[in-house]
C-alpha cells in the first residue's frame, strides 16, 4: 500500500520521528508503552507489508523476552523478593518489571526506525540538512552519488584481474593479499583520474560561483500545515502530561506511578493519536479514496 | 553574426616544443552546427577548451579569441557558465549528483536561482527531452544513453546560447548514439543554439552539420560543407578520409560527375543514376569462403543463465560453437546478453542450465592459473581496469611477476611484445596517459603476455577512430593468422563486417543466426553495413566499401 505520511514535506516527516522517538525513549508508564509498541507495529506492517511481520514476529519477540528475561537476573534492586537463585542472589518483582519495560522500549525504537528508514528516504534526509548547512546537502547528494559508483568499478576491475589471474580469490595467500592491495591502489588512481573530468564538469556549470541556492522539489502546503498544527497541539498536551508526572513510572526501591484519571485519559488519547498519526492519516486518504472511486 | 572568432591561435602545452595549435582562424556564425573530426591527438579536444576559459588548459597562448565580438577573458564568470555549455565525453563523470532532479538543478543552483525558476526551467527541460519518466530516478539505475542525455539536459537548462560537446557519443552503443545525436540536431533546429561537437561517428552526424572542420597536427585542413571536404581529403589522399561515411568514399572510388552523397539516401539515388544507361555488373564478387574444419574450442550447450533467483533469463537456451583459429563476432542490441556470454565462458559467472565448455573443460571449474596462463585471454570493455603500475613498461613486466622465468626470458618476452604492439615510444609513460587506442593496444599487449590460444574481446573499437581501429584490426588479424582463437563482441557493424570470419546476430538471450560474414551481412536487410544498405537493392551480395567500388568500376568498363 502507498503511504500517505511519506508525501508530506520532509520537515513534518522529521519532527514526527524526532518526538516520537524521544517519547518512545523516555516515557516508560506501561500505558504509554503499550500504546507506542501497537502503533509502531502497525505502521511498520503498514509500510513493509509482509517483511515487517517477518521482522517484528523472528527477530523483535525473541529480542524482547530474552531481555526481559536476562534483567533481572543481573540486577537485584527493589522490594518485593520473589525467590532466590541458587547462589543466593535474590530475584525481585522490580526488576523483572524493569527487564520488560526496558526490552519493551527497545524494541519500540528499533520499530519505529524501521518505520524512519522507510519514511526518510535520502532526498529528504539531504533536505533537511541542507536547510541547516547548504554545502553538506551537496556533499551528501555526492557521496551517495559516488558510493555506489565506486562499488561498481571495484566489481569492474576485480573482474579484470580475475582473467589475468590476479583477483584476491586466486593464488596463496600472500598473492592473495598481493592482489587486493594492488585493486585497490588501482582504484584509487582511477578515482582520482576521473574526478577531473567531474571537477572539469561541475566548473563548467559555474559551481564555486558566490550566491549558490539549494533547490528541492518540495513544497510547504496546506495539508501540511494542519498536520503541523495537530501534532503541535498533541505534543503540547503530551508534554502537559510529563511536567505532571502523568508519563513516567518508579521502579525501584518499589513500583510507583499514577493512576487512571479523567485527566490522564486525555493524555493517553492525545499520545495514542501522535502515535498512530500516519495510520490515521492512510485510513482517511484510503476511505476519502474509496469515496470519490465510487462517485465517479 | 559572429558568435566565435579566433584568430592566429596558437596554444603550447608546459614544457613542450611543438605547438598544440598551430594558428588557427575560425569564425563561427550564430546558430551553425559545426562537427570538427580528425585522428585522436590532433589537437580537436585542446581547441574546443579554448573556447570556455575555465575549462583551458594551463599553457602558452597568443592570439585572439572573441565571443560575440568581445575578448573572451572579459567575460565575467557567470555569464560564461550560463552561455556557454560544454558536455564532455564520459557520462558517469559528468554526473555528480545521485538523482535526476537534482542533477538537472545543479548549473541553476549555481548560479544562484531562486527555486521558482529552478522548477519552472527544469520542468521544460525534462519535457523537452523527455525525462519526465525517469525524473525521479537515482541516477544509478540509467543507461548509458540516458546518462548522456541527462548531461546535456541539465545544461540545457541553463539556457546557454552555444553548445560545446567534446566526443559525446564515444562511450555510447550506437543506438543510443543516434538518439543523442538527434536530440542535439532538434536543440539546433528548434532552439537555434550554436553547436560545435567533435564526433567520431561521421555516418550520423555530416548529415545533420552545415559545416565539417578537419585537423591535422593542431592545423585546420579543411573546413567547408560534409560534401566539399570529403572530395578535398580525397584530393589530398589523406588517412581522415576512410572515416568519411561509406557513401561519400564509395563516390571517390568510382568516377563520375555526379555530386557527392552523403546519406544513405542520398547514395541509392547516386547509384540509380550512375547505372542509368549501364550494364550492370554481376554481383559475383564475393569467392565463397571456406570455412575452416577445425574441431570446436568454445561450446555453448542449452545454456541459461540469469543473475537473481527471481530475476528475469539473460540467456537463453543458447547453443553455439567456435572452431578453433576462428574469428568469431558476436553482435546485437544492447542489454541482450552479449557481455554476460563472455563472462560465461570466462567462469566469472556460471550457467543455471545447461553446458559451458572451453577446449572440453567447464571453465567455471578449471584453475584459474591454469586457465588464464597460456589458453584464455580476456581483453575488459574498458582497458584502464588491467592497469596497474606506473608505467607501460612497468605493467608489462607485472604480467610475468609470477612465473618462473628468468631475467633475460622476461626482458625478451617483453620487448617481442612491444614490438608486435608498436608501444616502443610509449613505455616510459603513465597507462592513463595514453589515449584511446593506445590503452587499447597496451591492455592487449598486457594480456598477449598470458599467451593466449584463445582471446575474448568486449568491445575492442569503443571510442576508437578509424586510424585506431585499422591498426587494432591489423593486430587481431595477426594473431589470428598465428592460430589464435578470437571471439569479438561488438556494436560495431563496420568493423565486424571488414575483418570478421563468422558473424553471429545476438537477441534477447541467444543467437538467432550465424553465417560466414559475408554471407550474415547479406542476408539481413538492416541490421548491416552501410555500404550494404545503399546497395542491397542492385547488390545484395556486396558488403564492404570495396566490393562496392569494385562492382561500380566493373560496371563502368563494360
Amino acid at each position: 500500500m502507498r503511504d500517505s505520511f511519506s508525501t508530506y514535506h520532509p520537515i513534518v516527516n522529521f519532527v514526527y520521528f524526532v518526538m516520537i522517538l524521544v517519547f518512545g525513549m523516555v516515557f516508560m508508564h506501561p500505558v504509554f508503552q503499550g500504546i507506542a509498541l501497537t502503533s509502531a507495529v502497525i505502521y511498520s506492517v503498514m509500510l513493509n507489508g509482509a517483511r515487517a511481520v517477518k521482522f517484528n514476529v523472528v527477530y523483535m519477540i525473541p529480542l524482547l523476552l530474552f531481555m526481559a528475561v536476562m534483567n533481572p537476573l543481573f540486577n537485584h534492586a527493589g522490594v518485593t523478593i520473589l525467590f532466590y537463585l541458587k547462589n543466593g542472589n535474590p530475584i525481585t518483582l522490580e526488576s523483572i518489571l524493569y527487564g520488560a519495560a526496558a526490552a519493551c522500549m527497545f524494541v519500540t525504537v528499533i520499530v519505529w526506525f524501521s518505520c524512519y528508514n522507510a519514511v526518510m528516504t535520502s532526498d529528504k534526509f539531504i533536505y533537511i540538512f541542507g536547510k541547516v548547512i547548504p554545502a553538506l546537502s551537496l556533499i551528501f547528494s555526492m557521496v551517495l552519488r559516488f558510493v555506489p559508483r565506486y562499488k561498481a568499478q571495484i566489481k569492474v576491475i576485480s573482474n579484470a584481474q580475475k582473467c589475468v589471474g590476479r583477483d584476491v580469490s586466486q593464488g596463496n595467500i600472500l598473492r592473495r593479499a598481493r592482489s587486493g592491495i594492488t585493486i585497490l591502489s588501482m582504484m584509487t588512481t582511477w578515482a582520482l583520474e576521473n574526478a577531473i573530468e567531474s571537477a572539469d564538469s561541475m566548473k563548467s556549470r559555474g559551481y564555486g560561483l558566490p550566491k549558490r541556492t539549494s533547490f528541492s522539489i518540495y513544497r510547504f502546503d496546506h495539508r501540511d500545515r494542519v498536520v503541523s498544527i495537530v501534532m503541535a497541539g498533541l505534543i503540547l498536551i503530551v508534554l502537559t502530561g510529563a511536567v505532571l508526572g502523568e508519563n513516567t513510572i518508579r521502579f525501584f526501591p518499589s513500583i510507583q506511578l499514577i493512576g487512571i484519571t479523567p485527566q490522564s485519559a486525555v493524555i493517553y488519547i492525545a499520545y495514542f493519536t501522535l502515535c498512530m498519526l500516519p495510520v490515521i492519516i492512510n485510513l482517511v486518504e484510503a476511505v476519502q479514496w474509496k469515496s470519490i472511486n465510487s462517485k465517479m | 553574426m559572429e558568435i566565435y572568432q579566433l584568430k592566429d591561435v596558437v596554444f603550447t602545452f608546459p614544457e613542450q616544443d611543438t605547438a598544440t595549435l598551430d594558428h588557427i582562424h575560425l569564425t563561427i556564425r550564430r546558430g551553425e552546427f559545426i562537427t570538427i573530426c580528425g585522428k585522436s591527438g590532433c589537437g580537436k579536444s585542446t581547441l574546443l577548451r579554448q573556447l570556455k576559459l575555465i575549462l583551458t588548459p594551463h599553457g602558452k597562448r597568443t592570439g585572439e579569441i572573441t565571443y560575440c565580438n568581445q575578448p573572451l577573458h572579459d567575460m565575467d564568470p557567470r555569464t560564461q557558465a550560463a552561455e556557454i555549455g560544454f558536455v564532455l565525453q564520459n557520462p558517469d563523470n559528468q554526473i555528480v549528483t545521485d538523482k535526476v532532479w537534482h542533477e538537472l538543478a545543479f548549473g541553476l543552483e549555481s548560479l544562484g536561482y531562486d527555486n521558482q525558476t529552478i522548477r519552472l526551467r527544469v520542468a521544460e527541460m525534462a519535457s523537452f527531452f523527455g525525462i519526465q519518466t525517469w525524473f525521479h530516478k537515482s541516477v544509478t539505475e540509467l543507461s548509458g544513453g540516458q546518462k548522456q542525455l541527462l548531461n546535456l539536459a541539465s545544461i540545457m537548462a541553463m539556457h546557454p546560447s552555444v553548445l560545446i560537446l567534446d566526443e559525446p557519443t564515444s562511450q555510447l552503443d550506437p543506438i543510443a548514439a543516434a538518439d543523442f545525436l538527434e536530440t542535439v540536431a532538434k536543440i539546433n533546429r528548434e532552439l537555434g543554439t550554436t553547436i560545435i561537437m567533435t564526433e567520431h561517428r561521421l555516418e550520423e552526424v555530416l548529415p545533420i552539420s552545415d559545416r565539417l572542420i578537419v585537423m591535422d597536427h593542431g592545423a585546420i585542413i579543411a573546413d567547408d560543407s560534409p560534401a566539399k571536404v570529403g572530395e578535398t581529403l580525397y584530393r589530398m589522399n589523406h588517412p581522415m578520409f576512410r572515416s568519411m561515411p561509406s557513401p561519400m568514399q564509395i563516390h571517390a572510388g568510382v568516377e563520375n560527375d555526379l555530386p557527392c552523397p552523403v546519406t544513405v539516401r542520398e547514395g541509392r539515388q547516386w547509384l540509380d543514376a550512375f547505372l542509368q544507361d549501364k550494364l550492370i555488373a554481376a554481383t559475383e564478387v564475393t569467392s565463397p569462403v571456406e570455412l575452416r574444419k577445425t574441431p570446436a574450442v568454445i561450446q555453448f550447450k542449452d545454456v541459461w543463465f540469469k543473475y537473481e533467483k527471481n530475476g528475469p533469463d539473460i540467456i537463453k537456451d543458447l547453443s553455439f560453437e567456435v572452431n578453433e583459429g576462428q574469428f568469431y563476432c558476436i553482435v546485437g542490441g544492447n542489454g541482450t546478453g552479449k557481455t554476460s556470454t563472455l563472462s560465461l565462458l570466462s567462469g566469472l559467472l556460471q550457467p543455471y542450465r545447461g553446458k559451458v565448455q572451453i577446449g572440453g573443460k567447464n571453465p567455471a571449474k578449471v584453475n584459474a592459473a591454469e586457465l588464464f596462463t597460456h589458453y584464455l585471454g580476456v581483453l575488459p570493455q574498458n582497458p584502464q581496469s588491467l592497469f596497474v603500475k606506473k608505467t607501460v613498461e612497468l605493467d608489462l613486466y607485472e604480467m610475468l611477476s609470477f612465473t618462473k622465468l628468468t631475467k633475460e626470458e622476461k626482458t625478451a618476452k617483453v620487448e617481442s611484445i612491444v614490438q608486435f604492439a608498436e608501444l616502443e615510444h610509449l613505455l616510459h609513460m603513465h597507462p592513463y596517459d595514453l589515449s584511446g587506442g593506445e590503452q587499447q593496444r597496451a591492455a592487449l599487449a598486457k594480456v598477449l603476455l598470458l599467451e593466449p590460444r584463445i582471446l575474448l574481446l568486449d568491445e575492442p573499437t569503443k571510442g576508437l577512430d578509424g586510424f585506431f581501429k585499422e591498426k587494432l584490426a591489423a593486430f587481431l588479424k595477426r594473431l589470428n593468422a598465428d592460430g589464435v582463437t578470437i571471439v569479438m563482441v561488438s556494436h560495431d557493424i563496420e568493423f565486424c563486417a571488414k575483418y570478421g570470419e563468422v558473424c553471429a546476430m545476438f537477441f534477447d538471450g541467444s543467437i538467432i543466426t550465424s553465417n560466414e560474414t559475408k554471407k550474415f551481412f547479406a542476408g539481413n536487410s538492416f541490421y548491416t553495413t552501410a555500404a550494404n544498405r545503399m546497395v542491397r537493392h542492385r547488390w545484395s551480395e556486396a558488403v564492404t566499401i570495396e566490393d562496392v567500388i569494385r562492382l561500380c568500376q566493373a560496371t563502368a568498363t563494360h
